[in-house]
């Protein structure tokens, strides 16, 4: 097998892949374009009538606001947690590891509906229920396995001869961590903030349950009519300009990375 | 002259304490409402949320999703509820009265109560009537069928359902039992007859996918309420919708309910009341296809042809036990997901 | 054998107890009320419940074949979608291993999530549809003649669910990728390695920890999932998920729905267990 070839083979194989990805998404922005009154694809006419009706919509507006403020809230919060517990695991070597792997991992293990009702059971006991510290504290605990498995793995990777070295030249704990752990770390960093937040942006069953009245997020409200009345064509062009949104972001932040190399 | 302008004007300053009642100010405070997302939500915004926020300087936030994800809220929350005003189903809110999660129907707290007619406000107060009929695709179906035309051989495995447990899928299997000689308290007949029909092409969750399937006459036809149905009609040219006659359509209730023990009593009563007043009753009536509970209600000939606004109405339709169905639940839901959709 | 600590375990107490606090509070209270939930049964048609010991829900579940049914279709599905994950993971992985734009194609790998799931899943409905656009372009290059059956099955499902978790895999899959020194693999082909021994004895066992974490997130993600198996299933597929779904929000029988989550619980515990312990392994093996 010669190297060209192999190497057609595998552009060709990540083409199909990126298709494959894409295509239901390809399929959304272009049904955004539709004159008619349903979600259908092909689009009969085309019309940007979807996308002014997104931007009147106060409402759709108000609970993307708050799927981005719950994500970012609890993203943080739980790689933050996540991290700090994963270095503790990987450089610490405790007895317990394994049973905190468990614990870490064991939202993953549940159909998450049950535990949204005993947990707000529990949270109307104490009275918390509806509030947004116990929705955030739920989409804490929802993204944590992933961050926590993530952030181990990256721990994991990196030498600890590295901080060591570090140490006998004279860097305290926290410059070994500043100038050693962070920066390695920082690709799983990205990545578990990435999913987390993707998680938490995307959770229907849990916040359905849990969120109070005026914490209504874009996945709750758009599932909410799905049986009775279809999508609402307004949701797939806000939709379609999330998507235009996020490319732009990407292909902005990697012009900016490769610049800022240069320098 | 002036004398009388001056007693006139010391009267009306004197009646000044009692307009407050009738306009309390109860600024800062918050009414939770939870209901059905989509048209309904704007219905509710525009008609009952605008008029009572302006009136009373309150918040109306609404809280979205399934009536089951409700019901669970209730009942979880129960010691400390955050929803003030709730929608549900017809056999809810029987059950959610018999559990203590809601407050009885009194028409001396929510005025307009008294119009609903009677024996409507059945464990909450009646909202709105609509009907289980047939949704049928007109390629297959030249003339608009009756229930028993959907037993023909050649619809076999055409059909399509809501998730089950639901009011259409128990309401189905009552017609099944009528066809089948028997009621709904056969339930070993009821689900026998329905099985008959074939295993479902989908079991939906979202309009879109039935209704782009049946208009292109890859499902057959399927038993659905008639509000949103009508609405969408007209986004559709292959599809139609049908109150069938023998049995006649199956009656399902909107009902809404004010959750007891909540923050905001008060407010939940007048949520309720303008709820089901003339003006809201009309606009769910002309917009959603939904019939009016309030018999002061005036519809056109034409829009009353649409909807079920009428006792005498009400009375051609198929009225289920809904307190026995919903004792079988746990069981039909097994035998649905064994013998309907497993086939 | 213990490895020696790099750090002093009160200093590893005080990393691993805030996120350990929270875990404890927000999902092991609510589940040992389930467990004792499951215990417990529905009062038939109401929402009360009847505290007091009983076996039969767990009765139900193991001696129905409906709910093992349920159960296995979930496992084997779950494993068949983190098996596809992995085969399509892996060509990306090493075709963005070194390339200068990674950001870009990692970005592209991400975007089907960023409008939620709920969209992009019903763009597949649309794709997989008998009438959509999949079938109509096999039939007018006229491969088949009537259309395939990829809704309401394990096809539809699983191809669903990969869409949606291939980033969880991709992304521990691409750092794992990109710790390998490019050198290795130069200087494993300088040796006379094809292209498959290269990836046999050398790529793949050193991205084994990648795998491992993808592998883990995918299997458990796809055991849980429920609003795309739900939609792509119509229905007709029957997971694990779909019937607590149906049991607890819709019959409202929390004891017969803890019971199955505690079912399932036991068998990913295994999982889970098997793939720290391989991790743990292969660790101490590097």
């Amino acid at each position: 097998m010669t190297s060209r070839f192999s190497k057609a083979m595998l552009l060709a194989a990540v083409l199909a892949i990126l298709l494959f990805l894409l295509a239901p998404i390809l399929v959304l922005i272009l049904s955004a374009f539709d004159s008619g009154n349903v979600f259908r694809f092909p689009p009969r006419g085309l019309s940007l009538r979807w996308f002014e009706a997104a931007f009147n919509h106060s409402e759709y507006r108000s609970s993307l606001w708050i799927s981005t403020v719950l994500g970012l809230l609890s993203t943080a919060i739980a790689v933050g947690l996540a991290s700090l517990a994963a270095f503790g695991l990987v450089r610490g070597k405790p007895s317990y590891r394994l049973a905190m792997e468990v614990l870490l991992l064991a939202p993953l293990t549940l159909p998450l509906v049950v535990w949204a009702i005993a947990l707000l059971s529990i949270y109307a006991q104490l009275g918390i229920n509806g509030t947004l510290p116990g929705l955030i504290l739920a989409h804490v605990t929802i993204t944590m396995p992933f961050a926590a498995r993530i952030m181990i793995a990256t721990f994991g990777e990196i030498d600890p001869n590295l901080e060591a070295a570090a140490k006998s030249l004279g860097a305290s704990p926290w410059q070994v961590v500043r100038r050693i752990t962070l920066p390695l770390a920082l690709p799983g960093l990205l990545s578990s903030t990435a999913i987390a937040f993707l998680v938490s942006f995307n959770d229907v069953v849990v916040t359905t349950l849990i969120a109070g009245a005026g914490w209504i997020t874009f996945p709750v409200r758009t599932f909410s009519r799905l049986r009775t009345e279809g999508i609402d064509p307004t949701t797939i062009a806000i939709g379609a300009m999330i998507v235009a949104f996020t490319i732009l972001v990407i292909v902005f932040g990697q012009r900016l990375f490769q610049l800022s190399r240069r320098l | 002259m002036k004398r009388i302008a001056c007693y006139a004007a010391l009267t009306a300053v004197s009646l000044f304490p009692c307009l407050p009642a009738l306009a309390q100010d109860y600024s800062g405070r918050t009414l939770v409402v939870g209901t059905w997302g989509g048209d309904i939500e704007r219905l509710l915004r525009e008609h009952v949320a605008g008029p009572l926020e302006t009136k009373t300087g309150a918040k109306v936030e609404f809280l979205l999703g399934g009536s089951g994800d409700r019901m669970s809220k209730m009942v979880a929350e129960r010691n400390n509820p955050t929803m003030d005003v709730t929608f549900q189903n017809i056999y809810e809110a029987p059950a959610a009265l018999k559990e203590g999660l809601v407050v009885a129907p009194d028409a001396a707290l929510v005025p307009t109560a008294a119009n609903v007619w009677a024996g409507m406000n059945d464990g909450c107060y009646a909202m709105s009537l609509v009907g289980l009929g047939i949704a049928y695709s007109k390629a297959l179906f030249p003339e608009a069928p009756e229930w028993a035309d959907l037993w023909k051989a050649e619809f076999k495995g055409k059909m399509a359902y809501a998730p089950y447990p639901s009011s259409e899928g128990d309401g189905m299997l009552a017609v099944a039992a009528r066809i089948a000689g028997v009621n709904e308290h056969d339930p070993d007949a009821a689900f026998a007859k329905l099985a008959e029909l074939g295993a479902p092409v989908l079991s939906y969750s979202s309009l879109d996918e039935v209704f782009t399937l049946m208009d292109a006459g890859e499902i057959a036809a399927a038993p659905m309420i008639s509000g949103y149905v009508l609405s969408n009609l007209g986004n559709y040219e292959g599809i139609g919708f049908v109150f069938p006659k023998d049995p006649g359509p199956v009656l399902v209730r909107d009902m809404v309910c004010q959750v007891a023990n909540s923050p905001e009593p008060e407010l939940a009563q007048m949520f309720i009341d303008l709820a089901l007043s003339v003006e809201t009753q009309t606009a769910y009536a002309k917009e959603l296809n939904f019939g009016p509970t309030n018999s002061k209600v005036e519809l056109t000939e034409e829009e009353a042809g649409r909807v079920i606004n009428t006792p005498e109405e009400v009375a051609s339709l198929l009225q289920l036990d809904w307190s026995y169905v919903i004792e079988q639940r746990s069981d039909w839901t097994d035998r649905w997901n064994k013998q309907i959709l497993g086939q | 054998m213990k490895q020696t600590p790099d750090i002093k375990p009160t200093a590893t107490a005080l990393l691993v107890a805030p996120a350990a606090i929270l875990m404890f509070g927000v999902f092991v209270l609510p589940f040992l009320f389930l467990v004792v939930l499951s215990f417990w049964s529905q009062v038939p048609g109401s929402v009360g419940i009847v505290p007091g010991f009983t076996l039969a829900n767990y009765a139900r579940i193991i001696g129905d074949g409906y709910y093992l049914g349920g159960l296995w279709t979930t496992l084997w599905l779950s494993g068949l979608v983190t098996l596809l994950c992995l085969v399509l993971a892996l060509p990306l992985a090493r075709w963005i291993y070194a390339k200068r734009s990674k950001g870009l194609l990692i970005g592209l790998c991400i975007l089907p999530l960023v409008c939620g799931a709920l969209l992009p899943t019903l763009g597949l409905v649309n794709l997989l549809s008998p009438l959509g656009f999949i079938n109509g372009a096999l039939k007018s290059m006229g491969l088949i003649k009537t259309s395939l059956p990829l809704l309401g099955n394990i096809a539809g499902v699983s191809i669903g669910l990969v869409q949606a978790f291939l980033p969880l895999m991709i992304l521990p899959l691409i750092s794992t990728i990109e710790r390998i020194p490019h050198d290795y693999e130069k200087a494993a082909m300088s040796l006379g390695a094809t292209r498959l021994v290269v990836w046999r004895r050398v790529l793949l066992p050193l991205m084994l920890p990648g795998i491992v974490a993808g592998s883990l997130l995918v299997f458990c993600a796809s055991l849980t999932a429920f609003v795309t198996p739900q939609i792509l299933g119509q229905g007709k597929v029957v997971t694990f998920a779909s019937l607590a779904y149906q049991q607890a929000a819709m019959v409202l029988d929390w004891p017969f729905a803890s019971a199955l989550g505690m079912v399932m619980l036991l068998f990913l515990a295994l999982a889970g267990l098997l793939g720290a312990l391989v991790s743990r392994g292969l660790g101490r093996r590097t």
